[in-house]
């Protein structure tokens, strides 16, 4: 559940006494940031798929593994660069989508919600325990130009490839919003998330409804693992770390808030990083679910959506 | 009628198991079957009988193997009063947790039990100076009767008849719930919670009752294993050992008393035989849950019930 | 309010967002009596039930049971005081066998707890055995007892209603809220609720009755409230509010024609 994950960045730990240093803690916030964007598109996809269809995806962050996985192989055994790479591992694994849904979401959607999130409970440990098999369980590094260079603002330093994921990350979610809120589908989308009878009376098409969104959901999560995969190592199980990073911001945003991802993401990256450079690295690990009880005491149904009580 | 010739030899065949051979191999998966049955009957209570999917059932195992191992560490206290101590342990966070928990119900107390879990399987990981942080704790006294000194299990035969013991108490509760006002208030809640709530029953307490039964029993069965095996890590709260212990209520039956144990005895079983293939056996186990929830909703008990014509009643405890 | 008033609800208000679908009604019910609450479609009834059985907290206003300020109370603490009610929508356990549905509204009258039934001590079997009684005596009062073992995802629509009030009845109410259990009968079964009905309140259970079918109200209640828009415009006698001018115009005036 917790993989260590090693990140390039320094980690100066100032003594309490002194005076807060602004540098060390803008360059913290500055990481936080970035750490902050992939949580956010890893918990947009499952808030997507929870918002539109009440699916909770417990297999999201095995996308984000083959994200990653699929990046490094399709460098390695295609030689593609890594840009070509990303791009190449993102759409597969958006394909992957599409026979995730039609294998394990699409048929049980009638069925009781246990039903389906014990199936994609099922789904995550295949993926897993399959990718050990396939990929070996040994670490792998993803080789990216920007990865070693840097980038300098004032005394700020970030390498590219952490820019990379900022801009990219932006540039996606804003797409994605014009997608939904002007794209025919994007309406169909709503639609079904409203009332999903009605949806279909009113002739919106709930199957494709289904595919596109296992697709986004799934591209963004192999997004995520493409653009963070340079920055750390990757192994077979990192995907229940991603799927518990994205439920932790899910229900810190709500689940199904699109917004409220952005936000609980880009907080519990800023927090994180705080908290892992001023008080224990360990501590910054377990933060992020001690947030989630806070908020939870304060508004049970997280800070933008709603959840059933008893 | 036919439980009454069929449990007791079910019961003295259970008892003349260990001697048949004298293969200590063969008594330690007996005795990993009866942890992993109390454990799965305990873990069925949320699951089958007040209708929650908890994901964090094998943080209050690990709380109860800690504490035993902590207490018989510290202050020499390896016995009964340890085992309680465990309970007790795993149940006040049971509380806590279910108290926080319980208020949201469905798929979102599912996550919220995930993260209770990680929470508490972190903590584990980095609080060096009480549980010694991932290595784990190790020499953990064998349980002796009152601490240390006086009677101590050893070996494997004595640790299967203790265990068996619990598993048959703990089997027995369950069947006693059933036929009581407690255990009909469960079902009802499980069922249909606006009704039971217009019946009197206060479905929040109810939800919490299960809760805090299941995980002090959890606790029980974690202290147990930490005297058996006298190792502990924080692994035995990782997310492999909470799909383990939901696989053997899913496959095995969810909401009967023998489903559990035989879910228990099929991942007992099948890990042994299928060592060999590595990581493969995994994607079996993920391949069997998955292929019980879709096409076997009610576990293999419901196979064995529809094979002897019974009338089935769905989700219905087993009698 | 007197002795013999068992529910008296005061300047009952419930509003949703803008919408107010119960405004500051009045009502009292006296012990043994049985009242009909009759309107429109969406006028409020149910919302109405949904406040007083603590489904949901009123908006404003008081409900006093038995004597006690309930205002607000939880559904589960007005059921143990004395109050159970049916739902619209069928509302069962219907994985379960129709006896366990019964069985299991006894939870209010009952004491002994999960130690009880592991000592299986005589305290825990007297009160199985009452329970048992207390069961089968609910399901022959709406004659359902030849299909106790069945599974109440089995029974007819029909039957499934009457089961839906054998559980009611079986927790041993004070007073019992019914909201339309007529809906969806046909004629026949509609006289055999009627008979039923009376029957309960024989035993000494007032109740408080949402219904569409006239003919019910008309055979059964003692006293009809009539309920517009949230507000209730009439209360009396049932022949005197079929001629009250306001409700023949609101209700009655089309209603009445195929009654
Ligand atoms: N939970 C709710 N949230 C918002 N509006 C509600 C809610 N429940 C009921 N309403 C609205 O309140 C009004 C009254 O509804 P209610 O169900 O009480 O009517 P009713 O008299 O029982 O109608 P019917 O005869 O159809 O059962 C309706 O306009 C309904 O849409
Ligand atoms: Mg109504």
């Amino acid at each position: 559940m917790n993989h260590g994950r090693a990140r390039c960045s320094a980690r100066p730990s100032p003594d309490w006494g002194e005076p807060v240093d602004y540098i060390v803690l803008a360059q913290q916030i500055a990481n936080g940031l970035v750490n902050g964007m992939t949580y956010v598109l890893i918990a947009t996809g499952l808030t997507l798929v929870f918002g539109v269809l009440h699916i909770i995806n417990f297999a999201h962050g095995e996308f984000y593994m083959l994200g990653a996985f699929f990046t490094y192989f399709a460098a390695q055994l295609l030689g593609l660069d890594y840009i070509s790479a990303a791009v190449v591992a993102t759409l597969a694994v958006a394909a992957l989508g599409i026979l995730a849904n039609r294998l394990f979401f699409w048929p049980l959607r009638r069925e009781h919600e246990f039903t389906i999130l014990l199936s994609s409970l099922g789904l995550a440990l295949l993926l897993t325990n399959g990718g050990e098999l396939l990929f070996g369980a040994d670490p792998k590094y993803v080789d990216s130009p920007f990865a070693d260079s840097i980038v300098q603002a004032g005394q700020l330093v970030v390498t590219q490839q952490r820019v990379l994921i900022f801009v990219v990350g932006a540039v996606i979610l804003l797409a994605l919003n014009l997608f939904i809120r002007h794209s025919r589908m994007g309406k169909m989308m709503r639609a079904t998330a409203q009332n999903p009878e009605g949806a279909a009376l009113t002739g919106v098409n709930i199957r494709q409804v289904y595919t596109v969104t296992f697709v986004l959901a799934c591209g963004l999560a192999a997004l995520a693992g493409a653009l963070v995969g340079p920055t750390a190592m990757i192994f077979p199980t990192v995907g229940s770390w991603a799927v518990l990073k994205g439920f932790i911001v899910v229900i810190l945003g709500g689940l199904g808030s699109i917004p409220g991802a952005l936000i609980g993401g880009l907080s519990l990256g800023v927090i994180e990083a705080l908290a892992g450079g001023y008080i224990s690295l360990g501590f910054a690990q377990a933060i992020g679910y001690a947030i989630i009880i806070i908020v939870l005491l304060w508004r049970p149904q997280g800070l933008f959506g709603t959840a059933r009580r008893t | 009628m036919s439980n009454r010739i069929f449990l007791p030899l079910v019961i003295a065949l259970a008892l003349a198991v260990p001697f048949f051979t004298a293969n200590t191999y063969f008594h330690h998966l007996m005795v990993l079957w009866m942890l992993f049955s109390l454990l799965a009957l305990s873990l069925n209570v949320i699951i089958g009988y007040i209708g929650e999917l908890s994901f964090g059932h094998a943080a209050f195992f690990g709380i109860g193997a800690y504490t035993a191992a902590i207490v018989g560490m510290n202050f020499g206290l390896a016995g009964i009063p340890g085992l309680l101590l465990a309970a007790v342990m795993a149940g006040l966070f049971g509380f806590v947790i279910g108290y926080v928990s319980l208020r949201i119900v469905g798929p979102q107390f599912a996550i919220l039990t995930l993260g209770f879990g990680s929470i508490i399987y972190t903590i584990t990981n980095y609080w060096v100076d009480l549980t010694r942080g991932p290595m784990g704790i190790s020499n953990i006294q064998p349980l002796g009767l009152w601490g240390e000194g006086g009677v101590a299990l050893t070996g494997a035969r004595g640790y299967y008849y203790l265990t068996l013991f619990l598993v048959i108490a703990f089997a027995y509760a369950c069947h006693a719930l059933l036929n009581s006002r407690t255990g009909r208030a469960f079902i009802a809640t499980r069922e249909n919670a606006p009704l039971a709530a217009s019946l009197g029953i206060d479905v929040f307490r109810i939800k919490l009752l299960g809760f805090v039964v299941a995980t002090a029993v959890a606790g029980v069965a974690g202290a147990v294993y930490a005297h058996y095996l006298t190792v502990i890590t924080p692994d035995v709260m990782s997310l492999q050992y909470v799909a383990a212990l939901i696989i053997m209520v899913i496959v095995g039956g969810r909401g009967t008393i023998a489903g559990p144990i035989i879910g228990a005895l099929i991942y007992v079983v099948l890990l042994e035989l299928l060592r060999a293939l590595g990581p493969l056996r995994l994607v079996i186990f993920a391949a069997l849950l998955t292929a019980s929830v879709i096409f076997l909703p009610g576990g293999i008990v419901s196979l064995w019930r529809r094979l002897t014509g019974e009338e089935t009643k769905p989700r219905e405890a087993a009698e | 309010m007197n002795a013999e008033t068992i529910l008296s609800v005061a300047g009952l208000t419930k509003a949703f967002g803008g919408l107010t679908a119960v405004k500051d009604v009045d009502l009292e019910l006296n012990r043994g009596e049985i009242l009909g609450v009759i309107g429109p479609n969406g006028a409020g009834k149910t919302t109405f039930f949904n406040v007083i059985a603590g489904s949901m907290p009123p908006t404003a206003g008081t409900v006093h049971f038995k004597g006690t300020d309930c205002t607000g109370m939880r559904a589960d603490r007005m059921a143990r005081l004395g109050m159970t009610r049916t739902f619209q929508i069928t509302s069962l356990f219907p994985a379960l066998s129709v006896i366990e549905n019964v069985r299991a509204a006894t939870y209010r009258f009952t004491k002994t707890g999960w130690i009880s039934s592991i000592l299986r001590n005589g305290a825990w079997r007297d009160e199985e055995a009452a329970v048992d009684r207390a069961a089968i005596e609910a399901l022959e009062f709406v004659d359902l007892a030849h299909r106790a073992d069945a599974n109440a995802e089995a029974l007819s629509y029909g039957e499934q209603r009457r089961l839906e009030i054998a559980i009611a009845i079986a927790a041993k109410p004070d007073l019992l809220l019914l909201d339309e259990p007529a809906a969806g009968m046909n004629p026949e079964e509609g006289q055999r609720l009627v008979a039923m009905i009376r029957g309960i309140r024989d035993t000494g259970i007032s109740i408080l009755l949402v219904e569409h079918h006239m003919r019910v109200v008309m055979g059964v209640c003692d006293r009809v409230a009539v309920i517009d828009h949230g507000e209730k415009i009439a209360d009396g006698k049932p022949a005197d509010v079929v001629n009250n001018p306001d409700v023949i115009r609101v209700y009655l005036g089309r209603e009445a024609v195929n009654a």
